[in-house]
């Protein structure tokens, strides 16, 4: 079950995130469970796997928005890297980015 | 004195344009202390609830990368569109770029991504409707500088900002007078009724402060107040009240109100305040009023009536008012007989077509009227009877209605005689009708005229016998020559036995009295039956014929000719 302790301890900026939610503990938590239950990485994947990266780009700034705001820095941080390559149209492989943002994804709901 | 706005208890609506649904909610989280939130999901959508009727949106919080519609496209659309063009928008991003183009495009301000602390977005937002509110409001408006309420297009500006932010809102116009004020600032001098003015502009906005509202002083002392809707005004009235009696001991200087409630929203301003003052007005010197709230439906009768009053010069001008006559039928014979007419007017008026006298003929007699009408009739009626003697040798005594205000008037004798000298008629061709209540009001006063018209040869019939202030005594006083029954007797004669026996008693009563009963509004062969029964000598009634105007009539005269009983 994610709890506030265990996303701290994941790495993510909980104080911050806190206090966008206006220190409302049960609100954050439904918001993170949503980015978990979302479709927004596996947007994101298809994107890459399609090579369609304008689709791409708009996932992942959106994931990377969502992120941000709820303090999950693990994630944020290969998200807001990918977005800007993408922003920039940067030929590269981003199967990498998808590797590292599965993992963290991964331990998120494992918690 | 309380600062007499309406921030704190009104809340503003915001709209939030993100197609995240986490960045959604917490942006609603956020604001939904301080603002009505709504949400849309993408520029397209957006755009809707902005045109959308009876909302109205302080504020728009704009994310930039959207399906359907982005909020670039979105911002351009709420800045070239009249509706929108001055609503703020703050966008929110994350990348410089797009704060350069978005600024160009007309963006107000940005929020970042991720979110800054709530408290910096509330700032934002709260600074930049103030910023626009501000910005609407005429730069040169200033407040009373006496009672520090608004003047009168601040306040007309700021109605209509409370309008667009609560549109959802019940609202209330009241105008509020001190009567007789100048009294106040005669007798004590202008200064104490600076204070008076002060105090009541200080004490309405203290106790009407706990909602939605704006006070202005449009005049001298007159107060005018848009607030949120209340029930009662009982209290404020009360308090009020007390509190000038305290300072003023003049008789006759008091406070009056008027209370337009729940205004129509779609009405000018200008129009809610002048029903509110039109009901503060009414009760002008009614001390048994002192809170009056407008009517619809009371004002669009007084408006008709005003009309009325307007028009009636006109209407006798225009021979809008039309005579009409009623036959009296003789029923003491083998067949009923034309014996006499009744005048009765009609309006036809230009704009409101057939007008019944039940609706101007008591107007006219409350503001006396009614004399011009009667007047009128004479004289018509008095052409009609000349007509027909010409026309059919014969002659159809003519009844028209003496008003209370002809009978003191002096000239009532005069213009009598003169119209029958213009028309070659006799005293007993122009029957007099006056009804009972002439008598409640002055009955020596009544007699004498009676009795001098009587002298001069008219013939007098008391109307409506029986309808209200009837007095036995009264028959007996005034020398009447002929009674007419009221038609309620006649409408409930067969009711029950003891409304039978009425109509049998009036009748015995004119019988004793020697003068004949004309019994009105007759219509049915078994009640003409009955009433020749009790030995009632004549009848008026749709029985016999409705009031008809004066060609129809003669189909009724020229049928007396053919049975060979002309009506001499």
């Amino acid at each position: 079950m994610i709890t506030v302790e265990g996303l701290r301890n994941f790495g993510a900026d909980t104080d911050g995130a806190l206090r966008r939610c206006m220190n409302n503990e049960e609100f954050y938590l439904k918001q993170v469970n949503k980015v978990l239950t979302g479709t927004s990485f596996d947007k994101l994947k298809e994107a890459v796997d399609n090579a369609d990266f304008d689709a791409a780009f708009e996932a992942s700034h959106a994931l990377k928005g969502v992120c941000g705001n709820l303090g999950l820095t693990p994630l944020y941080e290969p998200i807001a890297e990918m977005t800007e390559h993408l922003r920039k149209k940067t030929e590269r492989d981003y199967s990498s980015y998808i590797d590292v943002i599965a993992i963290q994804l991964d331990a998120l709901n494992k918690m | 004195m309380n600062e007499f706005g309406y921030s704190g208890i009104l809340k503003r609506r915001v709209l939030v344009v993100d197609d995240e649904e986490i960045n959604r909610d917490m942006l609603g989280n956020i604001l939904k202390d301080q603002y009505e939130v709504d949400f849309a999901e993408n520029g397209k959508q957006a755009h809707e609830m902005l045109h959308a009727r009876m909302t109205r949106y302080s504020l728009v919080l704009l994310d930039l990368l959207m399906p359907e519609m982005d909020g670039f496209e979105l911002l351009g659309l709420i800045r070239t569109e009249e509706v929108t063009s001055n609503i703020p928008v703050i966008v929110m991003t994350s990348e410089k770029p797009a704060e350069v183009r978005s600024i160009k495009q007309g963006a107000d301000d940005f929020i970042t991504k991720p979110y800054d602390m709530p408290e910096v977005i509330l700032a934002r937002c709260e600074r930049i409707i103030q910023l626009y509110e501000d910005k609407s409001i005429i730069r040169s408006a200033e407040k009373d500088e006496l009672t520090d309420l608004y003047t009168r297009e601040f306040f007309h500006e700021y109605i209509r900002q409370i309008d667009r932010n609560c549109s959802d809102l019940s609202m209330d116009a009241i105008v509020l007078n001190i009567e007789h004020f100048h009294m106040l600032n005669e007798m004590f001098g202008r200064q104490m009724g600076d204070n008076v003015l002060r105090k009541v502009a200080g004490m309405l906005s203290d106790m009407l402060a706990d909602g939605v509202g704006i006070g202005c002083r449009p005049d001298s002392d007159y107060f005018y107040y848009y607030i949120e809707h209340r029930d009662s005004y009982d209290e404020v009235f009360a308090t009020l009240s007390k509190e000038l009696s305290g300072i003023s001991k003049i008789p006759g200087v008091r406070i009056r109100l008027g209370v337009y409630q729940n205004v129509d929203k779609d009405i000018s301003i200008e129009d809610r305040f002048d029903h509110a003052k039109y009901a503060c007005d009414r009760i002008r010197g009614d001390y048994n009023r002192q809170i009056f709230f407008y009517n619809r439906e009371e004002n669009e009768k007084d408006l008709y009536h005003e009309q009325l009053i307007n028009d009636i010069d006109a209407a006798i001008a225009n021979k809008d008012l039309v005579v009409f006559y009623q036959p009296k039928y003789g029923i003491q014979c083998d067949e009923p007989e034309l014996r006499s007419a009744e005048a009765l007017i009609r309006w036809r008026h230009p704009k409101y077509g057939m007008i019944s006298p039940g609706d101007f003929i008591p107007l006219f007699e409350s503001n006396g009227l009614i004399q011009k009408l009667d007047h009128f009739v004479w004289e018509e009626a008095a052409l009609q009877i000349r007509k027909w003697k010409d026309e059919f040798g014969c002659t159809i005594p003519v009844s028209v209605n003496v008003s209370r205000v002809d009978i003191y008037d002096s000239e009532l004798e005069n213009r009598l005689l003169k119209i029958l000298k213009d028309n070659s008629l006799d005293a007993k061709d122009l029957m007099l009708e006056i009804t009972e209540s002439a008598y409640a009001d002055d009955a020596r006063g009544l007699t004498a005229v009676v009795e001098s018209l009587q002298g001069r040869g008219f013939k007098i019939e008391m109307d409506d016998f029986g309808s209200g202030y009837s007095s036995l005594n009264m028959l007996t006083e005034i020398p009447i020559d002929v009674l007419k029954m009221d038609m309620k007797f006649i409408r409930n004669m067969n009711k029950d036995a003891k409304s039978h026996k009425l109509v049998e008693l009036v009748i015995e009563i004119a019988d004793y009295l020697g003068v004949p009963v004309v019994a009105e509004g007759v219509e049915d062969k078994n009640q003409v039956d009955q009433l020749k029964d009790m030995g009632c000598e004549l009848i008026q009634g749709y029985y016999f014929s409705k009031p008809v105007p004066p060609e129809e009539f003669d189909k009724f005269i020229r049928a007396e000719i053919e049975k060979g009983k002309n009506t001499k």
